[in-house]
This record gives structure tokens, C-alpha cells and sequence, in this order.
């Protein structure tokens, strides 16, 4: 049988279950006569058989599974059936003060303050400033608040309230208990609970974000950090902070880091500061004219190459007419390879020559003799000389020194784009505002702030990473709608 | 030929500099986490004396590094975080990915994170190191706490930027310590000097950013978040040299009085209690409360090797910067609702003005506009129907240039609806021969204490006296010119007298002893000392002297120059409005 292969207990015992449709199947079967007929195959017993009591069993617990979660029967009686106090029913109508009951909970009730967490400045909020989720009221709380205009109907239970007595002795119980300084149980729970929490907070001791904005901050140049354990120890098991060489303490430029503007970017300049300022922005502005007028006439077309009507003809009829000039003599010249056809010097010859060069070289030692000689007399002028060269070397070495001044305050080619300054700001006389209400600031400070920091060498001028699309589109019709062609 | 083979690129500066790849490679991170890093230790890259050398024979343009310093990164306890923080972002993106929502709770209660305090400390390692480079630091906090909360930046930075720079300003205040502002068309930049440190910082105006596209936000981001740990190491530091309770606090006098005012408008008490501190309208509590400033008179001892001139000097200038520190006190400003609250509340309360402002604008405000007492009303329209008697009423110009002048300035230049005078900038430092606009000549007079007359700052009488007679000029360059037209008058005339009766009025009259004035020849005898030992040059010398002279002589000849074209300039405005004032 199909159905009692599903599981083990079901197919037993039928009245076991709780049926949820008990009138729906009012033994229908029973009332007709039932039809004689031969079960001996295997065929007829699976046309002939009323299986249909075993499939609305099944349905049943189907049933009840999707809706309960298992079978109703099976599940304890604290699960189906709850105590009704009474005590509640007072405000049974979901007043919207209640606070939740996480929020009691939480609660701490105890006198004493709660330890006041150094590490993070709030508690309840995570350091990303988003209340917790357990915080936030049950979505089924929202849905089950009742939204209709109409009043509840008036609850007989109001004015009496069931077991009072009971409760009024609990109560009084209570009060006897907390005046012995006795905690209540579930209470003492709950305070251990709050406690672990705690504890367990402190023990990982998370450091607040760096960018939170409650975060503490404390006396960091005081003295001499406690270091509590052996520098040796330290420095073999690498916690020991290596020493910042001095090298890099010099910045990488000598510009200041605010540079003021001129006075003529005064929100109401002096006239004449206002004009200087002006001609800067006109220099520069030339300058870039300039660099694009030549950049264009470079990538122009040479006026020479231009086609005119005879160069066209030339070139339509090229190879049509036969030129017969070009087809003149060639010249026969060529080359002849000279041989070496010269004759031996004679041994007269050579003679001659060895002497005029030994008598050259006489010569030469003699001059630088007297040279030497000559030298004694014009000491003064050498001196002199000396003295020029020196000056001389001296004016060049101060001017390297000046040119290497002036180049650590310049930017420094750090990467593949080079350093361009940004536009100069200004206003043009036309723009400008004659009080501060009506002034409007020229350019931004992020963008004069990021400059800065390249003006400084301190980042390589980048590019934003254009988009490169790794794949091409695709141009694709709907059947939808098509392209309207005209 | 004996011995191996050297091998190109295996020494010299070849070994010394890494491309920037391959120190990334080194350690292991990616090229945002290795930016970062680098911003944050303060390792920038080098240009190498020889490129191509370093770059091994290529020429291509890369970013170099000093090895030292990437082996220095190699040290760093953070360069592990960014690697915990990598795995992190790993898992929490796994976590979402299979909608497992208890993981991504769990992965961000422990997300990890790092503290800058030992950077900051191993990079300035004295207080005042860090004070050197707070310009930048200051700048780059203004700009992010001006920022609007869209998703630029993380919104707990802005805040942080803000709540660190209200901070400073209240420093600034109590320690009086500001000493220059100048308006741009940028933002505003104030000078201070703390603790002998000249510090130059820009504020940004308060209106809406554009933001340009060009900008790394992620460095800028990285930037912040190194200097917003700098400051606020260094507040606390300021605030313990004042005496200052360091998570600041209004004082308890103060607190009351504002609370009193406007408890009902605002709604939660740690909300406002920064907007609070950030109307900067009230002083702030001290760790010891100090009763009454008791100010007592320091001992002056000589510092060796100075005179008693030089003391004199130097006490002269401590007492004008005593001066300058004071210029508001005793006043009460009332802002109008139209003029920027902060930058003028900030400057007036640093010089020890007390002001208020509309209820409307900001929480704190002191008094009401209908306060009595109130001495001055900055105003930034061109009319008002209700006017006190008993108050000024002037443009809030007045205020910057007060301070800029270190004095209060005649305030009918500044009046309400009157054509402001420019304003110039207090950084510009003129050396002598340089052009010096008229209305810093004005200023300057007005600082030595001599009353100006009818010069430029009564216009309106001037063009008024002009209407009836027009011979009058600026009484500046009349004043230099005297001399040679009383001259010239003479000769002028003698030439009549010449040209009526032939025979002059001659006579003899008794010689008067003509007292021989001591200065006078003095400083002739200086001249002609000055002369004989120019000709006395040698011939090299008296080029160089001639090249400097003819320097000086050119920059006076520029300055005449500019200062013609500005007189031009000023006759053809005077024209103009008079033009005006007649078809009126």
C-alpha cells in the first residue's frame, strides 16, 4: 500500500489522530450496497478497492504539517494551549507604549550603575551607529497591530480581574521576598545573562573605529610609552616597532601647505591687485592658445600637398603617356676602383723625414722651456687668471645651488602623467560681488586641496581608470517593436 | 682578463629605488590597501636622479620608491590589518551571497579595525612637530565637516571632522591666538599663532560643493583619516595647556543661561550639545576652575645680548599684540540673519566681542536684537526699517578688516548700503619700493595714531565739496608735492616781477648769522661720503652697485607708475558716479 510506506506510526491506529475535516466525509461508501466482484487479480484490486478513506487520512496530515507544522497530536500541550494569567487582558488591545519586552529585559534593575565600557562610547549602538536588530519591534508585532478605526468591543473583563486573589498573594509574596533581598529567579537569570554579555564584551575589548565620532583620544605625547616587557624578547618575536629612519621626516617639498592666493582673489580686491591678477589669468590663458594654434598647425595639411587641377590630371594620366625623356642615355660612369699603385719611399726619403720629426720634437721641448721660463715673469697675470677661475667657479656653483633650491619647491615627475597645475581662480571684474551676501566662491577647495597634495610631491598625478568595455555590444531588435526606418 | 662578470643593474642606484608594482608585490597588498598605507606612514615617491638606470635600461614612466623605505613598510603591525580587513570583506561578501544574515551579523560585530596613535606618534615625535604640520590638517578637516551627508565620504567622518573643528575653533577662541583672515573667492583663510607656530588654515564658504570628478576621494578619504587623529591628539594637547576640560564643556554659567533660553526648540540634549558648543556664543569649562583671570605682571629680564633699545622694542610689540587681542572687548554684535554666523561669531569672539544672533539661524544665541546694550549690528543689505539709535550698523567687512588692522577702523566707511573699501590681504608683506596701495597707506597712517582728513574715506562729502569746486585733489600726493610747488610759486613770481619793471627791487639789507643747522649738515656730510666712496669703487663693484640701483629705480619707477593708473582709475569711477549723482 502506498500509503503506508510514508512513514512509520501514521497508517496505525486511526483514531489516534485529530482530524480536522471530520464532517467532510460523512462515510459515503457505507450507505450503498457494496458490488460483489472478483479480487483475485492483481488489476481488478486496484480498480475495484475504495482507497479514498486512506487518501483523505493523508490529505489530513498533509494538511495539517503545512499549516501546524506536524501532527497536532503529537505536539506537547504547551505548544497548542498557553495559560490565560488575565492580568493582561487589561491592555490586551496592544497599547503602542508597551515598550517590547527586549527592551525590559535588557533592562539592568539593579542599583548599582553598570561598569561604564571605556573602550566604546556607546553601548547600545554598534560603532557603525545602526540600532541593533534586536532592537527594532518584530515585524509580526507591526502586522498584528490592529489599524481599524472601529474600537474594540468592550471587554466584560475590564473592571474584574480573574484570579486576583492569587495574584494579589503573589504579589504581597513578592514584595515579603524583595524586602528579605531576595531576588527572584527569573530576575537573577536575567542579571547573570547581562553580566556574561558584559563580560564578554570587555573581553574582546574591540578598539572603537577610527572614524567614530564619539572616539576618545588622550595625551599621546606625554612620555616615554610603559614598555613592560624585555626589548630582546621584543625584538626576536618582531612586536618591537622599528625606528623611522630621519630620512623621511624631510618632506618631499618645500612649498607650504597653504599657499594664500594673490591679493587680487580678494572677494573685493584693490583695483590694481584685481587687474595683476587678471593679466596672470590672461598670460595663461595665451599660453594655452598659443600651445593649441601650434599644436594645429603642425597636424594641418601642408598647403603644398594640396591638390590642384594639374596635379590631379597628372596623376589621372599617370602611365597613359609615355614619357620619352625619361628614357635618355644613362651616364656610363662608374667608379674605377683606384689601386694602392704608390711607389716605396726611398731609404734617402726616410732619412729626411726621421729628421724633420726629431727636429720638430726638439723644437717643441724647447718652446715648453721657455715657456716655463716666460711663466716666472708673469706671475701677477696668472695669479690673476687664477683668480677668475675661481670667481668664475664660484658664480656657476651658486647657481646650481640656487637652480637645486628652486627645484625641490617644483613638482617632480612621479609617474607616467605629469603635474598640471590647475586653472588660476578668478573673477572677472563683471563677476564680482560687492558684498558677501551676494559673493560667489570660485572653484573648490577639494580640488585646490588635492592639487596641493601633487604640488607637494606627496601622490602621483593619476588618471581616473577610464571603463573599458571587455566585450562589444550588441545591437539587437525586439520582436516587440522595431527601429522605424524611414 | 680575469675575474666575473659584472652584471648590469646590480648595483648603484638600480638597487636602491622599487617600482611601485613591485613593492606592492612585496607586500602583498593591493594597490588601494598599498596607496593607503603609503598616505598614511608618510613614505611618498622619489624621482630618481637617473632614470634610466633605475629603470633598468627602460624608458618607460614609472613610479619609484625608495627600497629603504618599502623594507621600513615591511614593519608596519597594520599592513597585517589590511590583510585581516581583505579576508574580511571576503567572508561578509560570501555571507550575503548565500543570505546567511547570522554570519553577516557575526562578521560585522567583529569586523576588524586599526589605531593610527602609534603612526601619529612615531611620525611627529614632539608635540610641536605636530603643530608644524597642522595647516594641512586643519584645511582638510574644514573641507570634509563641510561636506553633505550624500555618500562621498562615510557620514561618522564628516562628523568627526566636524566635532574636531569646532573644537579648535574654541581653542582658538579661548586662547586668542588668531591674527590674520582674509576673504578670497576660495574660502577664508585665518592665521593663528599657537604656541609660537604660525599656523595657516582655509575654511571653505558655506554654500553647496560641486563636486569635481577629477578628485581621488578615496585619497582624499585616507588623508582624513590620518588627520582627524592628528587633531584630535593635539587639541586634547592644546586644551591641557589652557587648563580646558578636554571632551570640551560649555561652562556651567553659561550652560544654564542657554538652556534657559531655548531648551523647548531643540529636541535631544546630546544632539544639541555640539551644535551647542559649535555656536561658539559661550566659554568654556576649565579642569581647575580659575575664579577670576589674575593677570600678573611678568618680571622682564634682558635676554643676553640685547640692549635696552632692543627690550623697548620688544615690550612695545608685546604690548601691541596685547592690544590687537583685545579689539572687540567691550562690544556686543548682533548678527543679522543674512551674513555667515560662523566665521563672524568665531573672529568676534576671539578678540573678545560678545555677539548673538537671531533665534532663527542657530541655537545659543545670547540676546535679542532688541537688547539695549548692543553696540554694533552687522548687516548685509542694503536697507533696514527698523533702526536703533544707539548701535552702528555695518557691513560684516568691518569686522575682517578690524582684525587685519589690529584696531577698530572708523566704522562710516562700513556703514550699511556705503560702497565698501577693498579688502586686502593681511599676507601680503611689502618690501620697500613696492607699490603700496592708498588704502593701505590710509590704514597705515591710521595705525601710527594720525587722524586721516578728508582723504578717501569720506567720499561722499568729498565728491559733494567737488560739485561746488572742483580744484581739490587727493591730499595724499599733495602733501609730497608741497615743497616743489611753493618752489615753483616763487620763481613764478620773480618772473612776473621780472616782466613789470625791468629794474629789480634790489637792496641791501643787514646780514642775518644764519644758524648753521647741525642735522642738516650732517647728513651732507653723509652724502658726500656716500659719493666719494662710489667713486672710489672698483670698476666690477660699481657695475654691481650700478645694476642694484638701477633695480631700486625701476620698482619706484613701476610703483609711480601703478599709482598714476590707479589715480586715473579713481577719477574716471569719481566721474562716473558723479554722472550718476547728476542724472539723478
Amino acid at each position: 500500500m502506498a500509503s503506508g510506506t510514508r512513514k512509520g506510526g501514521m497508517a496505525a491506529p486511526r483514531d489516534g489522530f485529530l482530524s480536522f475535516k471530520t464532517d467532510l466525509n460523512p462515510s459515503g461508501p457505507k450507505n450503498k450496497k457494496k458490488k460483489q466482484l472478483n479480487k483475485n487479480k492483481k488489476k481488478s484490486w486496484g480498480k475495484h478497492s475504495d482507497v479514498r478513506d486512506v487518501e483523505e487520512f493523508l490529505e489530513d496530515v498533509r494538511f495539517q504539517e503545512r499549516t501546524v507544522g506536524g501532527l497536532i497530536s503529537e505536539k506537547p500541550d504547551d505548544s497548542l494551549f498557553f495559560v490565560d494569567a488575565g492580568g493582561e487582558r487589561r491592555d490586551s488591545n496592544l497599547d503602542k507604549d508597551k515598550p517590547l519586552q527586549d527592551d525590559v529585559i535588557l533592562q539592568p534593575d539593579s542599583r548599582i550603575p553598570a561598569p561604564t565600557d571605556v573602550s566604546s562610547g556607546l553601548d547600545s549602538e554598534k560603532p557603525d551607529g545602526s540600532r541593533h536588530r534586536k532592537d527594532k519591534p518584530l515585524r509580526i508585532d507591526v502586522i498584528l497591530q490592529s489599524d481599524s478605526r472601529i474600537p474594540a468591543p468592550k471587554d466584560v473583563l475590564a473592571h474584574q480581574i480573574p484570579n486576583a486573589k492569587k495574584l494579589r498573594v503573589i504579589a504581597q509574596r513578592a514584595q515579603q521576598l524583595e524586602a528579605r533581598g531576595v531576588v527572584p529567579r527569573q530576575q537573577r537569570l536575567l542579571q547573570a545573562r547581562l553580566q556574561r554579555s558584559l563580560a564578554r564584551k570587555g573581553k574582546a575589548n574591540k578598539p572603537a573605529a577610527n572614524n567614530d565620532p564619539q572616539r576618545g583620544f588622550y595625551d599621546l605625547w606625554s612620555g616615554a610609552a610603559a614598555e613592560t616587557a624585555d626589548p630582546w624578547y621584543l625584538q626576536q618575536t618582531k612586536k618591537m616597532l622599528v625606528k623611522r629612519p630621519a630620512r623621511l621626516n624631510v618632506k618631499p617639498s618645500t612649498l607650504p601647505a597653504v599657499e594664500v592666493p594673490a591679493p587680487g582673489a580678494s572677494y573685493n580686491p584693490d583695483f590694481l591687485s584685481h587687474q595683476a591678477l587678471l593679466r596672470q589669468g590672461h598670460e595663461i590663458e595665451l599660453k594655452k592658445q598659443k600651445a593649441e594654434l601650434r599644436l594645429e598647425r603642425q597636424l594641418a595639411f601642408p598647403k603644398e600637398q594640396i591638390a590642384t587641377r594639374e596635379s590631379v590630371f597628372q596623376e589621372e594620366v599617370e602611365g597613359l603617356i609615355e614619357d620619352s625623356e625619361d628614357e635618355g642615355p644613362h651616364d656610363e660612369y662608374t667608379p674605377q676602383y683606384q689601386a694602392a699603385s704608390r711607389e716605396k719611399k726611398t731609404e734617402r726619403q726616410r732619412k729626411w723625414e726621421r729628421q724633420l720629426r726629431e727636429r720638430e720634437k726638439r723644437w717643441k721641448a724647447l718652446r715648453q722651456a721657455r715657456d716655463r721660463q716666460q711663466q716666472l715673469f708673469r706671475l701677477r697675470s696668472l695669479k690673476a687668471e687664477v683668480l677668475r677661475q675661481e670667481e668664475t667657479t664660484g658664480l656657476r656653483k651658486e647657481a646650481r645651488r640656487a637652480k637645486k633650491l628652486e627645484e625641490e619647491s617644483m613638482p617632480r615627475r612621479l609617474g607616467k602623467l605629469k603635474y598640471q597645475e590647475p586653472d588660476l581662480d578668478l573673477q572677472l571684474s563683471s563677476e564680482m560681488a560687492g558684498s558677501l551676501r551676494k559673493l560667489k566662491p570660485e572653484g573648490s577647495i577639494l580640488k585646490d586641496r588635492f592639487k596641493s597634495l601633487q604640488k607637494r610631491n606627496l601622490i602621483e598625478p593619476r588618471e581616473r581608470a577610464k571603463f573599458v568595455r571587455k566585450h562589444k555590444l550588441k545591437y539587437v531588435e525586439k520582436r516587440a517593436f522595431r527601429e522605424v526606418t524611414l | 682578463m680575469g675575474g666575473v662578470e659584472k652584471k648590469k643593474y646590480e648595483r648603484g642606484a638600480a638597487t636602491n629605488y622599487i617600482t611601485r608594482n613591485k613593492a606592492r608585490k612585496k607586500l602583498q597588498l593591493s594597490l588601494a590597501d598599498f596607496r593607503r598605507l603609503c598616505i598614511l606612514k608618510g613614505i611618498y615617491p622619489h624621482e630618481p636622479k637617473h632614470k634610466k638606470v633605475v629603470n633598468k635600461g627602460s624608458t618607460a614612466p614609472r613610479t619609484f620608491y625608495l627600497l629603504k623605505d618599502i623594507r621600513f613598510l615591511l614593519h608596519e603591525p597594520i599592513v597585517n590589518k589590511f590583510r585581516e580587513y581583505k579576508v574580511f570583506v571576503r567572508k561578509l561578501r560570501k555571507a550575503y551571497g548565500k543570505a546567511e544574515w547570522t554570519a553577516v551579523q557575526r562578521l560585522r560585530d567583529n569586523k576588524p579595525s586599526y589605531k593610527l596613535d602609534h603612526i601619529i606618534k612615531e611620525r611627529y615625535p614632539t608635540f610641536i612637530d605636530a603643530l608644524r604640520d597642522l595647516d594641512d590638517t586643519l584645511s582638510m578637516c574644514f573641507l570634509f565637516s563641510t561636506f553633505a551627508r550624500t555618500g562621498k565620504c562615510h557620514v561618522q567622518t564628516i562628523q568627526l571632522c566636524r566635532r574636531l573643528t569646532v573644537e579648535w575653533m574654541n581653542y582658538i577662541i579661548t586662547s586668542r591666538c588668531l591674527q590674520k583672515v582674509f576673504l578670497s573667492i576660495k574660502g577664508i583663510y585665518y592665521q593663528a599663532d599657537v604656541l609660537g607656530q604660525l599656523i595657516t588654515w582655509l575654511v571653505p564658504y558655506q554654500f553647496a560643493h560641486n563636486h569635481p570628478t577629477d578628485v581621488d576621494y578615496r585619497v582624499m578619504a585616507t588623508f582624513t583619516e590620518f588627520y582627524t587623529t592628528l587633531l584630535g591628539f593635539v587639541n586634547f594637547r592644546l586644551y591641557q595647556t589652557l587648563n580646558l576640560a578636554y571632551p570640551p564643556k560649555l561652562d556651567s554659567k553659561d550652560e544654564a543661561e542657554l538652556r534657559a533660553e531655548n531648551d523647548e526648540a531643540y529636541a535631544m540634549d546630546s544632539e544639541s550639545y555640539l551644535e551647542k558648543l559649535s555656536a561658539l556664543s559661550a566659554s568654556l569649562a576649565r579642569v581647575v576652575s580659575s575664579s577670576e583671570e589674575e593677570e600678573v605682571e611678568l618680571d622682564q629680564f634682558p635676554v643676553e645680548g640685547e640692549d635696552v633699545e632692543q627690550l623697548e622694542a620688544r615690550q612695545k610689540e608685546q604690548l601691541q599684540t596685547e592690544a590687537h587681542k583685545k579689539i572687540f572687548e567691550g562690544l556686543k554684535f548682533f548678527l543679522n540673519r543674512e551674513v555667515p554666523r560662523e566665521p563672524l561669531a568665531f573672529i568676534i569672539r576671539c578678540f573678545g566681542g560678545l555677539v548673538s544672533w537671531d533665534k532663527s539661524v542657530c541655537i545659543g544665541g545670547t540676546f535679542d536684537v532688541t537688547d539695549e546694550t548692543i553696540t554694533h549690528q552687522i548687516v548685509d543689505r542694503p536697507s533696514l526699517d527698523k533702526q536703533y539709535i544707539n548701535r552702528y550698523y555695518v557691513q560684516p567687512q568691518w569686522v575682517f578688516d578690524c582684525v587685519n588692522a589690529s584696531l577698530r577702523l572708523p566704522v562710516e566707511d562700513y556703514f550699511a548700503g556705503v560702497t565698501l573699501p577693498p579688502h586686502l590681504s593681511p599676507f601680503v608683506v611689502e618690501k620697500d619700493g613696492d607699490y603700496v596701495p592708498p588704502e593701505k597707506l590710509r590704514l597705515r597712517a591710521l595705525q601710527r595714531g594720525e587722524k586721516p582728513e578728508n582723504a578717501e574715506s569720506s567720499e561722499e562729502e568729498e565728491d559733494e565739496e567737488e560739485d561746488d569746486n572742483d580744484e581739490e585733489e587727493g591730499s595724499d600726493d599733495e602733501d609730497l608735492d608741497e615743497e616743489e610747488e611753493s618752489d615753483e610759486r616763487n620763481l613764478k613770481k620773480m618772473e612776473q616781477q621780472r616782466a613789470q619793471g625791468k629794474a629789480l627791487p634790489v637792496k641791501v639789507t643787514a646780514g642775518k648769522v644764519k644758524a648753521e643747522n647741525r642735522a642738516r649738515s650732517e647728513q651732507e656730510e653723509q652724502a658726500e661720503e656716500k659719493r666719494l666712496a662710489i667713486m672710489m669703487m672698483k670698476k666690477r663693484e660699481k657695475y654691481l652697485y650700478d645694476k642694484i640701483m638701477f633695480g631700486k629705480k625701476r620698482k619706484v619707477r613701476e610703483a609711480n607708475k601703478l599709482a598714476a593708473k590707479r589715480k586715473v582709475h579713481d577719477e574716471t569711477t569719481k566721474a562716473e558716479k558723479k554722472k550718476k549723482k547728476a542724472k539723478k
